[in-house]
């Protein structure tokens, strides 16, 4: 029997007061891993509680832990073996899939060699999270392709070309998706094909950025297919936030801040997910092979308990398949 | 070496966890070595956080059943019992796993957060500003509104309410939000509060009937009560605890079983 679909959430837990995602105390008060790792285990049980098995933890569990004035920091992941290994037995424990997302600061392709480094060290203490907690395929680095410089075609050529140079341990863990305005899924598709990179399919960004014309269906199924059989492909899920905007700006005049109104940016994430729009993509993907889906929206694990709600509602034979 | 909390740091909102400390050798463990302990078995769901604060049980004299200290947490380990007791290599638990806490050296709260009616505790999540502010340990709670206005009321009508009172042990505790301890018996308030409470709590909240055959009176209230007739939620609470033979002194509790 197929597992159910995951659905999962980013980093933030609004269901809870006071759940924090990291040890977010600066330098001066000697921040560690083992804090970040121990809010972590009071998200876990926060999610086993309510039967949440997909989460993107925060980048910036070892704090400091790639900054170059700072060796200090530098060896956290060495220093907390045991309480990385316990996270992942937690993790096993509850069927967890988990996944980082590094920040826009992480780009491999770029044409500054020392943020490229920069960027290759950050990606290695991420896949080495992940592996120290011995978490199975499943459990990867999404990251996006990055910026275009000269052109789209050396950039990504040179994305292709990093991906190699990459530690095989990072390779393994390193997944890469579509993104709203530079690289569509047809680049990451390129980039595939010379790299054997998986590809995670993002939805919004598909309907933001595809100069090729893929319908979406076509789009999915190839990002699907660029992961292993044995290994449950997933995929980005977001709604475009509708509402205006409120922009403040300096009035010429009087020199006072006044706020205006502006029409919504498409690019921009919902508070909640659409339900009719995910019911509609879902069954679009039916007949697809099984994925997992990372909700993108600002009202994370609340959006997630709500869309569950209103696919019973609204789809109950969707709903029965999805957890 | 204790310190004064002269000029520490302390965000407002920093998470702290209050722990038990029952007994002389681990206060001086965590006062001299820094370092404080608690079985993986029966951690509480919170953990995490950036300071540690004690309450102090009976055993410490003239310092007891309140909290009197904090530090800040430096570390958090998983080892074994017989690593961090090596002198008790044949404790029963030896092989079991602990959560060793490491902190820094302990502050004294300007004010004692004191337990008046004795209070067991156990964990309490709560956070640095609600810590320095508190008075007693049922303040160390953060309530919603509707909460925080009965208990107000409670407290003007001269009733010793506590606060979250805990029945059972972590993770299978449940929680009473309000408990009453009376001559002739006890009484549970369950506060029903907003719409979206806590899952967790929602998890934690007890069944009317394990109450009930637990030899508790228990009164429920809705938000729309509590918001609409606060007074007449106050006037029926008294009136059981007066058919209850009302409340004892302070120091003269009953305890729950």
């Amino acid at each position: 029997m197929t597992p159910p679909i995951r659905l999962g959430f980013a980093v933030k837990v609004l269901g809870r007061a006071g759940l924090k995602e990291h040890d977010s105390r600066r330098w001066q008060n000697n921040p560690h891993l083992s804090v970040s790792l121990a809010y972590l285990r009071d998200i876990f049980e926060y999610l086993r509680s309510q039967q949440i098995t997909m989460y993107r933890m925060s980048s910036d569990l070892a704090p400091y832990a790639t900054h170059p004035d700072m060796p200090q920091f530098h060896n956290q992941l060495d220093e907390c073996a045991a309480e990385l290994a316990l996270m992942g037995n937690l993790a096993r424990e509850i069927g967890l899939r988990l996944s980082f997302h590094p920040s826009q600061y992480v780009i491999l392709n770029s044409a500054d060699e020392a943020l490229t480094a920069k960027s290759v060290w950050d990606l290695r203490v991420q896949a080495e999270l992940l592996e120290r907690m011995a978490l199975g395929p499943e459990a990867v680095v999404v990251l996006h392709v990055g910026g275009v410089y000269e052109g789209r075609d050396p950039a990504r050529e040179r994305f292709a070309r990093r991906f190699e140079q990459l530690p095989a341990a990072v390779r393994r863990r390193l997944v890469l998706e579509n993104d709203d305005s530079r690289f569509s899924v047809a680049d990451i598709r390129w980039i595939h094909e010379r790299t054997g990179v998986r590809l995670v399919f993002d939805n919004l960004h598909h309907h933001n950025h595809n100069p090729d014309d893929i319908p979406l269906c076509d789009a999915l199924a190839l990002c699907l297919a660029t992961w292993p059989a044995d290994v449950r492909p997933k995929i980005h899920f977001s709604s475009p936030r509708t509402e205006m905007r409120v922009i403040e700006r300096q009035d010429k005049t009087s020199g006072k801040k006044v706020e205006t109104l502006q029409a919504p940016i498409w690019t921009r994430h919902s508070d909640f997910i659409h339900p009719f729009e995910f019911i509609d993509f879902m069954r679009t993907a039916d007949g697809l092979r099984p994925f997992d889906v990372m909700l993108e929206c600002k009202a994370k694990d609340l959006a997630l308990l709500r869309l569950r709600e209103d696919l019973a509602r609204y789809a109950p034979d969707l709903a029965e398949h999805i957890t | 070496m204790t310190e004064q909390a002269a000029t520490p740091y302390t965000p407002e909102h920093a998470p702290v966890l209050v722990a038990v400390m029952n007994n002389r050798f681990d206060f001086e463990r965590a006062r001299d070595e820094g370092w404080y302990r608690i079985p993986l078995k029966r951690a509480p769901r919170r953990i995490a956080a950036e300071y540690l604060a004690f309450y102090q049980t009976g055993a410490f004299g003239d310092e007891g059943c309140a909290v009197n200290y904090y530090a800040p947490v430096r570390r958090f380990q998983v080892v074994p019992r017989a690593d961090l007791l090596p002198n008790e290599p044949d404790h029963p638990r030896a092989a079991d796993m602990y959560y060793k806490i490491e902190i820094g050296p302990l502050q004294q709260l300007p004010t004692p957060v004191t337990s008046p009616r004795l209070r067991r505790v156990t964990f309490i999540s709560t956070t640095l500003g609600r810590l320095l502010a508190a008075r007693e340990v049922n303040d160390l709670w953060q309530r919603d509104d509707v909460q925080q206005r009965l208990w107000a009321a409670l407290r003007e009508a001269g009733l010793l309410a506590e606060y979250r009172f805990q029945l059972g042990e972590p993770p299978d505790e449940t929680l009473i939000d309000f408990a009453l301890f009376c001559r002739d018996g006890r009484i549970a308030v369950l506060c029903e509060t907003t719409p979206d409470p806590d899952p967790d709590l929602r998890e934690r909240r007890p069944r009317e009937y394990d109450l009930m055959a637990g030899g508790w009176q228990v009164m429920q209230f809705s938000a729309h009560q509590v918001n609409d007739d606060i007074a007449g939620c106050v006037d029926r609470i008294t009136a059981l605890v007066q058919q209850l033979g009302g409340q004892p002194g302070e120091q003269g509790d009953e305890r729950p079983s």
